[in-house]
C-alpha cells in the first residue's frame, strides 16, 4: 500500500531521496522512468492525446517536518533544531531515528516525580535533547554527526476508518498522485504529476516546476490541518474528519484562483460529491509559490483533512482519502479547470 | 478627478476578487489606451505606446485589490465567522459594517461574561468576532452568503474638501492616478504600461508576475503611505497630507532605485510640483515585487500620504492626488533621464 510505505519512509525537508526513490521505483513500471530536476523534484508527465496543448499540474510535496542535530554534547546527548514547523510540546517522551544509520533515540524529559510546576512551562529548543543511549561525545560520534536528520519513529496503522502515521502531510498527497498516475486514462490534455521537495521550510522546491512544464493551472494536493479538537470552538475548526476533501480559498500569501475555486464547487454541488470548505486561512502551500513565480499559475487547493499534523502521529479518514482522490480524478476527466479558465476575466 | 476616485474606491474588490475594480478601470480607460490584457493570475495590464526616439518601457502600478475579510464559518443561527484578507487588525472591525457582494453585515464580538466582553474589547481577535447579516437561521444565511465569500468595508465616500475620505483609498486612489495620468497623456514619449495588480495585500503576488512578464525599464508603484500629522502622530517619520506626493526613499520592503528617486525629483522640480520625501519605517509596496523578480526591474514608489490606512475610512488630500498625476505625466513625457 503506497500510503503505508510512504509514511514509514524518512524524508524531512532536504532529505527526500528515499521518498523520491520509492515513488520512482513504484511508478516507473507504468510507462516511463520519470524525471528528476536539479533541486530533486520528481516529475511524471502523462501526455494528452493531442487534442489540446494545455497542461494541468498536480502537485504534492515529498518532504515532512523533522529535526536536525546541531550539537553533540560531551555527555553524548544531541541538541536539535526543527526542520519545518515543529511544536516542541509534541516531542518529550517520543522515539526518533537519527541519521543515515537510523540510530534509535528518545527525546527525554524530567520524570513527573521530580517536577514541581514544570508542567506550566512549555518545553523549548534550549532544553530538548535526543538520547541515543551513550554517555560520551566520542561514542555518539561513531554513528551520528552534526547535520544529521532526526525523524519521528512511528509505525503506520489502520483503524476502522482511520489511517494513523507520521508525515501524512504530505505523503497522503503523494499517495493520491501515485494512484491517479496509475489509474487515469489518457486525456485530451497533458497532466504533470509533480512530487516536490522542501515545502515545509518555505516552499523552496516547487518554483522550478513552472519553467519546465509551463502548466496552465495546478491543483495542490495537501494534508491540511483539521484542528477539530473537542476543546476548540467548532466555529474555528479548520476541517473535520469524514466531511470530505477540503477545498481552500485563501491561504498565507495567496487567494486561490476564484475561477477554479468556483468551478470546483459548482461541479461538486452538481454531481453531489461530498466536500468541505476550509475554515481557516493560515498556513501556506506550494500554490503561493506557483501563483507568484514566473508567469504565474492559477492554483486550486484540494486537501485531505488531517489531525495532529506536524507531530509524530497524524490521523486522516480513509473515506476522506478516497474521496479526495476521486474528486481530483473527476475534476480532471471532466476538464473542470480548463473550462473554468476559458471564461475571460 | 474626485468622481473617478469615488467610483474606483467604492468598488468592493478584496484580494483575489479584483474583477469589479478592473472592469471599472477599463470602463474609464476606453478610448484612451492602445490595448489591454489580463494575465494568468488576473492582473489587468493596459498600455499606451510612446512616440519618443529613445523611448523606454515604464510601468505605473496601482494595485487593484483592497484588504477585506472572508467568511470561514456559518453557525446554526446564521452568524458568520471571518478571517482577514491582508492586514486587517481585528480592532478596526469592532462595530463596522461589511459588504459581502451586496449583503451587509455588522461585526460584533463575543461577550458571554463581563470578563469575556472586556477581553473582546481590549484584546480583539478573530476568534472573538462574528458577523451578523440579519439571518434568522443557518439556512437563511446560506441563501445570502457562502463560506469562502470575500467581503470588504462598507463605508461611504466623503468630500471634506480638500480632504477625501473613503474605504479603499488603498489603493484605488493610485488606480485613479494611473488612469488619470494615461487619460491626460495623449502622446507619451515613453511606452506606458499601467498594471492594476492583484493580491498586493496578501503578498505582492500580482506584481511579481507582472514583473516577469513585462521586461520594463522601470516600474513606479503608486501606493498610499502613512501620515504623521495627527495628534500624537508618529514621531520617527515626517509625512503630511497636502505637502505633495511623497517620493519614497525606503520602506521595509524596498529601497527605491536611485535613478527613480532622481527622475521623480527632477520632474517635480522642473514642473514646480510640490513633493516630499518619504522614509517609512515599516510597510512595503509592489516595488518590492518588481525589484526581486526575474532579473529585476529598477523600481521605486510614489506615495500618497494617507490617514487611517487599513481602517474603514482612509483620508487623502486632493492636491496630493492631482500633483501625483502631474508628476507621472512629466515622467511619461520626459525624453532623457
Amino acid at each position: 500500500m503506497y500510503l503505508k510505505d510512504l509514511c514509514e519512509i524518512h524524508g524531512a525537508s532536504g532529505n527526500e531521496e528515499q521518498v523520491r526513490t520509492y515513488i520512482q521505483e513504484q511508478l516507473k513500471s507504468v510507462d516511463q522512468p520519470g524525471q528528476v530536476d536539479v533541486l530533486g523534484n520528481l516529475f511524471f508527465e502523462r501526455k494528452g492525446n493531442g487534442k489540446s496543448d494545455k497542461t494541468i499540474l498536480l502537485l504534492a510535496h515529498m518532504d515532512e517536518v523533522g529535526l536536525m542535530v546541531t550539537n553533540i554534547q560531551d555527555d553524548g546527548l544531541l541538541a536539535v533544531s526543527p526542520v519545518g514547523g515543529v511544536d516542541p510540546r509534541v516531542l518529550p517522551g517520543k522515539r526518533v531515528w537519527v541519521g543515515e544509520n537510523n540510530t534509535p533515540g528518545v527525546i527525554g524529559y524530567k520524570a513527573i516525580h521530580l517536577q514541581k510546576d514544570d508542567y506550566k512551562t512549555i518545553p523549548n529548543w534550549e532544553k530538548i535533547r535526543v538520547d541515543i543511549g551513550v554517555q560520551k561525545k566520542e561514542e555518539a560520534q561513531k554513528t551520528v554527526s552534526l547535520g544529521d536528520y532526526v525523524h519521528f519513529y512511528s509505525a503506520f496503522e489502520e483503524y476502522e476508518n482511520r489511517y494513523v502515521g507520521k508525515a501524512l502531510d504530505d505523503r497522503g498527497g503523494c499517495a493520491i498522485l501515485m494512484a491517479l498516475y496509475r489509474e487515469l486514462p489518457v486525456l485530451d490534455y497533458n497532466v504533470v504529476f509533480a512530487f516536490v521537495v522542501q515545502e515545509e521550510i518555505g516552499l523552496r522546491g516547487s518554483g522550478s516546476t513552472l519553467k519546465r512544464y509551463k502548466p496552465d493551472a495546478a491543483i495542490i494536493v495537501e494534508g491540511t490541518t483539521a484542528g477539530d479538537n473537542p476543546e476548540l470552538k467548532k466555529e474555528r475548526w479548520s476541517t473535520h474528519l469524514d466531511n470530505g476533501p477540503a477545498i481552500s480559498y485563501l491561504q498565507s500569501g495567496y487567494a486561490l484562483d476564484y475561477r477554479l475555486f468556483e468551478a470546483i464547487l459548482a461541479f461538486a454541488n452538481q454531481k453531489g460529491i461530498q466536500y468541505q470548505l476550509k475554515g481557516r486561512t493560515v498556513g501556506g502551500t506550494d500554490g503561493t509559490r506557483l501563483a507568484g513565480s514566473y508567469f504565474g499559475v492559477p492554483c486550486a487547493g484540494v486537501n485531505i483533512p488531517s489531525r495532529y499534523i506536524h507531530s509524530p502521529v497524524s490521523v486522516i479518514s480513509k473515506k476522506d482519502f478516497e474521496n479526495t482522490k476521486q474528486l481530483i480524478a473527476d475534476i480532471l476527466t471532466e476538464e473542470i479547470l480548463l473550462k473554468a479558465l476559458e471564461v475571460k476575466v | 478627478m474626485k468622481e473617478l476616485i469615488k467610483k474606483l474606491a467604492q468598488v468592493s474588490a478584496p484580494s483575489g476578487r479584483e474583477r469589479k475594480a478592473h472592469l471599472a478601470i477599463l470602463e474609464e480607460l476606453e478610448g484612451f489606451i492602445d490595448g489591454h490584457r489580463f494575465d494568468n493570475v488576473g492582473n489587468l495590464i493596459v498600455w499606451k505606446n510612446g512616440n519618443g526616439e529613445n523611448k523606454k518601457k515604464i510601468i505605473f502600478d496601482g494595485h487593484a485589490d483592497e484588504i477585506g475579510v472572508v467568511i470561514t464559518h456559518i453557525d446554526e443561527r446564521g452568524f458568520l465567522r471571518i478571517d482577514p484578507v491582508g492586514g486587517v487588525n481585528p480592532l478596526m472591525l469592532l462595530g463596522v459594517l461589511m459588504n459581502f457582494d451586496g449583503i451587509t453585515g455588522i461585526v460584533s464580538y463575543e461577550a458571554e461574561t463581563d470578563e469575556d466582553a472586556r477581553k473582546s474589547l481590549t484584546q480583539p481577535s478573530y476568534d472573538r468576532l462574528f458577523v451578523d447579516i440579519g439571518a434568522t437561521s443557518h439556512e437563511d444565511a446560506c441563501k445570502k452568503v457562502h463560506i469562502g465569500q470575500f467581503g470588504s468595508y462598507l463605508s461611504p465616500f466623503f468630500d471634506l474638501d480638500p480632504m477625501l475620505v473613503s474605504k479603499s483609498m488603498d489603493d484605488r486612489v493610485a488606480c485613479a492616478i494611473v488612469v488619470q495620468t494615461i487619460k491626460e497623456t495623449q502622446h507619451p514619449y515613453h511606452d506606458i504600461y499601467g498594471v492594476f495588480a492583484v493580491q498586493e495585500e496578501v503578498g505582492l503576488l500580482g506584481a511579481k508576475v507582472a514583473a516577469y512578464d513585462l521586461h520594463a525599464d522601470i516600474a513606479i508603484a503608486v501606493d498610499v503611505t502613512a501620515h504623521t500629522d495627527t495628534p500624537k502622530g508618529n514621531k520617527r517619520m515626517d509625512l503630511q497630507l497636502g505637502k505633495g506626493p511623497a517620493i519614497k526613499i525606503k520602506d521595509k520592503g524596498s529601497i527605491s532605485d536611485e535613478t527613480i528617486v532622481r527622475l521623480l525629483t527632477t520632474c517635480a522640480e522642473e514642473n514646480q510640483i510640490p513633493f516630499q520625501y518619504e522614509v517609512l519605517v515599516f510597510g512595503g509596496t509592489d516595488a518590492q515585487g518588481y525589484q526581486l523578480t526575474g532579473a529585476g526591474i529598477k523600481a521605486g514608489t510614489l506615495s500618497i500620504p494617507c490617514r487611517y490606512v487599513h481602517s474603514p475610512h482612509e483620508m487623502v488630500h486632493i492636491q496630493d492626488v492631482t500633483n501625483a498625476v502631474r508628476l507621472l505625466k512629466a515622467v511619461a513625457l520626459k525624453p532623457n533621464w
